[in-house]
């Protein structure tokens, strides 16, 4: 009788165990994303509070942010994310939180450059940010390069733009920092600019969540390009500028329509600049 | 005092202490998987991982080893036994003392080759931009010793005056909290911007605070290590030299202690 006491104990543990496994499984996963971001004590109490795993606290802030997005980015995929919008503020308070514990985090202001500027639009915050950390990571010329590609194509500010390329070019030994900078230093030239500036953070992203995001940024910016050559084409030889997509379409400058990843339409301004609805942008797609 | 050196460094071979340090140690072996999943600094993240493992285990090693040993001692009436052969209670609490600290530096010594082992193979997977200085990666394993060391001696001079284990294990918990922020507290109170915000009466107090409490935030030299920047050489030695004094004060008042109080 006395044996049978923890034995069933055990067992009845056991079997409750099993049943509600899978339901609280099931509920954890389906915590709703905001949820998961989670809030987080401000970066005065953190800092004590990590005692001297400041550098490990700042890295798994840049983790919680980098899952938040991955889901986010999986999400996207399956075509409901442009309901839901992404919670930027909070991932740009965790990155800034990072930085603050750990000024020399690489990947906090690799990723807070990413979504600070393309989807939140924050080209202050952003260009503050890598200051910031330009005091601080002194031999690195990325936070320049970046720096001086949101000058020129979100600020449009070229000459400043200018100087951070050179700094860029000067820390990495590589004149093709200088070369670009020059080259693309004009409002027609932002397109290509842009290419070329993604080409290289897709090649080089390490991370699937990311790489996948400027993956598909770049076949944007690419499929802009085709219309602003055709644009360009069509404007030399009929000496006027196209009046839609479909125009050109027609006319036979363009040989299909242009998709856009984000899920926006591309059109033309009366200007004759080309642009689309969606603004490179998953949350700019207007409902 | 080497045999109470030899004993105390026999004592935490037995209590199994050291398998208990094994056990934690296997998680080096994701350390190089856990820092691909950096973007940008695989490398460095590595060294962040591993670093922040050897703290890890060496201020649980600090605090429990460090609080519990002589409170155990009393509790089992070793202390009984020992003291009344033929050398002085210093000399016990010393011996005790050296005992812990060479078991910390031998435990970090294994770390810290398990650690550069991992380190190197993290690095060959995702090769750093930074070069990885390994002088630099030893001064900070070093002088985390150095820094759990002070611990130990604080968690010492805590427990022979304590009756319990409470007050060493949390005592030094606590110090070693606020140790890493004393220097914080104390710029900002002497700064111009909390001229307004902070009462006068407040600033000797935290001066005070400031110096009575151990200022561990010196010896912490992750960043160096992690990014291999050249830590500044004056400022170890004066560390090291603060390391000694303050060592030295706290061994000091725990044999005077020790020495006076009553055993029953």
């Amino acid at each position: 009788m006395r044996a049978s006491v923890p034995v069933g104990l055990f067992v009845s543990g056991i079997l409750l165990y099993g049943l509600l496994i899978g339901p609280f499984t099931s509920y954890m996963r389906s915590k709703p994303i905001e949820e998961k971001l989670g809030y987080l004590p401000s970066v005065k109490l953190l800092k004590p509070l990590s005692a001297d795993q400041k550098e490990l606290t700042a890295a798994s802030l840049v983790f919680k942010v980098m899952m938040y997005f991955g889901s986010l980015v999986g999400k996207a995929q399956q075509g409901t994310l442009i309901e839901q919008q992404p919670d930027l503020q909070g991932m740009s308070r965790l990155l800034h939180n990072a930085v603050h514990l750990d000024p020399y985090n690489m990947d906090a202001y690799y990723f807070a450059q990413g979504f600070l500027t393309w989807d939140a639009r924050q080209f202050k915050v952003a260009n503050d940010l890598l200051d910031y950390g330009m005091k601080y990571r002194t031999w690195d010329w990325q936070l320049p390069y970046f720096a001086g590609f949101n000058h020129a194509f979100f600020l449009k500010d070229f000459s400043k733009a200018a100087t951070y390329y050179r700094q860029a070019g000067q820390l990495s030994g590589n004149s093709l920092h200088i070369n670009l900078a020059g080259r693309y230093m004009q409002e027609s030239g932002q397109t290509d600019l842009a290419v070329a500036y993604l080409t290289g953070m897709a090649r080089t992203a390490t991370n699937q969540a990311v790489r996948k995001s400027y993956q598909e940024r770049l076949t944007a910016f690419k499929e802009l390009q085709k219309i602003e050559q055709a644009s360009v084409r069509f404007s030399q030889e009929r000496g006027i500028l196209p009046a839609s997509i479909e125009q050109l379409l027609q006319t036979g400058y363009l040989k299909t329509m242009p998709v856009d990843p984000y899920g926006g339409r591309f059109y033309i301004e009366p200007t004759g600049k080309v642009t689309t609805t969606s603004k490179f942008a998953f949350a700019g797609v207007k409902k | 005092m080497l045999n109470i050196i030899q004993i105390t460094l026999k004592g935490i071979f037995r209590d199994r202490v050291f398998q208990g340090i094994m056990a934690l140690a296997i998680l080096f072996l994701f350390i190089p998987s856990a820092a691909s999943l950096s973007m940008r600094q695989v490398t460095e993240l590595s060294i962040t991982l591993s670093l922040s493992l050897i703290s890890f285990i060496l201020l649980l090693l600090s605090v429990f080893l460090g609080a519990t040993s002589i409170w155990k001692d009393m509790e089992r009436r070793y202390t009984f036994s020992v003291l009344s052969l033929p050398i002085s209670r210093t000399s016990y609490l010393l011996g005790r003392f050296f005992g812990l600290a060479l078991f910390l530096i031998l435990t970090s010594a294994l770390l810290g080759s398990v650690a550069c082992l991992v380190i190197k193979v993290a690095s060959g997977v995702y090769p750093s931009e930074r070069p990885i200085i390994w002088g630099y990666l030893l001064l900070a394993i070093m002088f985390a010793t150095l820094k759990y060391i002070l611990l130990v001696a604080v968690a010492m001079l805590l427990s022979t005056v304590s009756t319990s284990f409470f007050l060493p294990i949390f005592g030094t918990i606590c110090t070693f909290l606020a140790s890493g922020i004393t220097q914080q507290v104390y710029e900002y109170v002497n700064s111009p911007a909390s001229a307004k915000a902070v009462s006068p009466l407040f600033k000797p107090v935290v001066t005070l605070v400031y110096y009575l409490l151990p200022n561990l935030a010196g010896f912490d030299l992750k960043v160096n290590a992690i990014y291999s920047i050249a830590p500044n050489l004056v400022g170890l030695g004066i560390t090291s030299a603060y390391f000694v004094a303050y060592t030295s004060i706290l061994l000091g008042a725990s044999a005077l202690l020790f020495n006076r109080r009553e055993m029953k």
